[in-house]
């Protein structure tokens, strides 16, 4: 699978932004709903996916080797 | 906070088909950002719920305010545009365009919402288009993995592929 390097380096820096835009929304949730809102628990799930997707991504970025895993793998 | 959470689904999805194109739909990456952008989806769907149902009742009270002061019934709700009247009709014929085509659809919702709410607002135009974007982007990621899983249902497009790499 052929793809150029830098192109991931600019994802991850999007991917980046849109963790920085997200990050006050559970808190802000929680300020007005309270803890135990069901809004507020969405928001923290929301959070918890964008920050495991810009993990993922980071560490893929930072790999000097492109091994792309197969899409076989699970086989 | 719904156009933060607005702006950051478009940039999760636009985020997600990039990945997705590069590295193959099935990739955890592609998995992870597809997750990412519906989580946020979610979060949106519910925060308008919520404050939708807050400005129904709100606008309900003032409504019911108003007709106390004045003696007046409150405004009737005017019926929702279907995609069979005549305006929408109208405007597809009108423009040659399809009428499944997603513009129709756009200002179908358009007109439905102007009627129901008294008026026409940047935001709510907004939303509409950035939920139909969403929609054609969906609609894309899953047209793709369609023609990759079962290209032998698409031969004309398989066609036009070859003949692009033979030119």
């Amino acid at each position: 699978m052929n793809f150029d390097p830098r192109d991931f380096s600019d994802l991850t820096r999007k991917a980046t932004e849109l963790m920085a835009v997200t990050a006050d929304v559970p808190t802000v949730l929680r300020g007005r709903l309270g803890e135990h809102n069901e809004l507020s628990r969405a928001a923290d799930k929301m959070l918890a996916s964008v920050e495991a997707f810009v993990h993922e991504l980071r560490s893929f970025d930072a790999s000097a080797e492109p091994a792309i895993t197969d899409t076989f793998e699970d086989l | 906070m719904i156009r933060t959470l607005s702006e950051a689904r478009s940039r999760a999805t636009e985020l997600a088909v990039s990945i997705g194109s590069r590295l193959g739909t099935e990739h955890r990456l592609t998995e992870l950002a597809n997750a990412a952008a519906s989580g946020i989806e979610n979060t949106l769907r519910e925060v308008r719920s919520s404050a939708a149902g807050t400005q129904v009742s709100a606008a309900g009270l003032t409504d019911l305010h108003g007709a106390l002061q004045t003696g007046a019934q409150p405004p009737a709700t005017a019926p929702a545009i279907d995609a069979a009247s005549p305006v929408v009709a109208s405007f597809a014929a009108g423009t040659g365009l399809d009428a499944e085509h997603w513009l129709s659809a756009f200002v179908n919702e358009l007109l439905a919402q102007a009627r129901t709410s008294g008026g026409i607002t940047f935001e709510n135009a907004e939303r509409l288009l950035q939920q139909r974007k969403d929609e054609f982007l969906r609609d894309f990621l899953t047209a793709r993995r369609m023609y990759r899983a079962y290209p032998q249902l698409f031969p004309e497009i398989a066609d036009e592929t070859r003949q692009v790499v033979t030119l």
